[in-house]
């Protein structure tokens, strides 16, 4: 009998803790309790602007407005993309199912194992905006920074003889004066928001910073500290 | 033997029961028993007559002509046709305002299907485009 009262009491604690009320029954630094990602770790950074993108990942719905608007912008031929929606497959309490969209692109990692393995420096971190960027003339078609990149964001571009990726239409649009990225600009949910994390006014350093959302990033074991931020509202 | 006439017994008695309860469907009124696929303004929303007839017992009138003329797709071509009038109470949101049904800015996924649900549905064979891996 008394282990079973010690079980129960147990279920008792962690029924509070999974009911999201761990912060009143354990005292965690302010810090720890705000994100799952210490925004703290990008202050100081040396871009400006310090490009990046929020992605509001409950609010997709799939409509791929956002993969079409690129590939028409930046000329992604139908065998690559530059960013996609992955999906999950999940049952609600009554059975029914339904899906989890999950858009993805390159996280312009403020490590970027690319650039580090890239044999003929042909993928480089921007100075000024931190945008991992491609120097196609310098690309010999290895593929070393397709295997190290922990996000599957690159692709071989045949026509390009060159690998291709995201790049934040720094090429197509930022440098032509327009603010956002084309998929951004084609989200009719507002799921992905584009802007400048060094900006403490922009929308994306708000939505990074509130004290009760939780943000997080893709595979953050890797060390890659990438600057494409998840969030749900 | 006398087991068997048992069991034969029961057997029947369970189809003879049976017919009158599988005869109810046919007594219920027509719908479609395929899904409806919105793919204006965005692709795509599903939505099944089965659930909302025989999960949440609805009947035509609930639904038709107001907010929903029956020839399907009449919604789709109003400019008007879109979330925020969900919001407003119209078309869908007539029910799905959190009262009535769950609330149409919640639970966006059961609804909207996208496009891979919308591929799913059409028995697309095509290969995926995207590659799996390395």
């Amino acid at each position: 009998m008394e282990r079973r009262e010690f079980l129960k009491l147990g279920l008792k604690i962690t029924g509070v803790i999974a009911g999201g009320s761990i912060l009143s029954v354990v005292a965690l630094p302010e810090k720890e309790a705000r994100a799952l990602v210490d925004m703290e770790t990008y202050d100081g950074s040396p871009y400006n602007p310090h490009y990046c993108m929020v992605i509001r990942q409950n609010h997709c719905v799939d409509c791929e407005l956002c993969k079409e608007a690129c590939v028409k912008t930046n000329s992604v031929p139908d065998y690559g993309y530059r960013t996609t929606i992955l999906e999950k497959r999940l049952k609600d309490p009554e059975g029914r199912e339904f899906s989890s969209f999950l858009p993805v692109l390159c996280n312009h990692c403020m490590n970027p194992p690319c650039v580090r393995v890239c044999p003929t420096k042909a993928t480089i971190k921007d100075e000024k905006t931190g945008i991992v960027i491609m120097i196609d003339h310098k690309c010999i078609g290895c593929k070393t920074c397709m295997a190290a990149c922990p996000y599957n964001a690159r692709y071989f571009n045949e026509e390009k003889r060159a690998i291709d990726k995201c790049n934040f239409c720094l090429d197509t649009r930022l440098s032509k004066g327009k603010k956002t990225t084309a998929c951004a600009e084609a989200c009719p949910a507002n799921v992905r928001v584009f802007g400048d994390l060094a900006d403490r006014k922009s929308e994306v350093w708000k939505l990074t910073h509130e004290p009760d959302k939780a943000i997080w990033v893709l595979r953050p074991e890797t060390g890659a500290k990438p600057v494409i931020f998840y969030r749900n509202d | 033997m006398s087991k068997m006439k048992i069991v034969l017994c029961l057997l029947s008695m369970f189809f003879f029961m049976a017919v009158p309860v599988m005869g109810q469907d046919d007594e219920g009124e027509d719908y479609p028993q395929e899904p409806i696929i919105f793919t204006k303004p965005v692709k795509a929303v599903i939505f099944s007559h089965k659930t909302h007839v025989e999960d949440n017992g609805l009947d035509c009138d609930s639904c038709h002509d107001e907010p929903f003329e029956m020839a399907a797709g009449t919604a789709e071509e109003n400019d008007d046709f879109n979330m925020e009038a969900l919001y407003e109470g119209n078309y869908c949101g007539q029910c799905h305002d959190g009262e009535t049904a769950f609330a149409s800015n919640k639970r966006c996924t059961l609804c909207h299907i996208g496009v891979k649900g919308y591929n799913r549905l059409q028995g697309s064979t095509a290969p995926e485009k995207e590659k799996k891996g390395h």
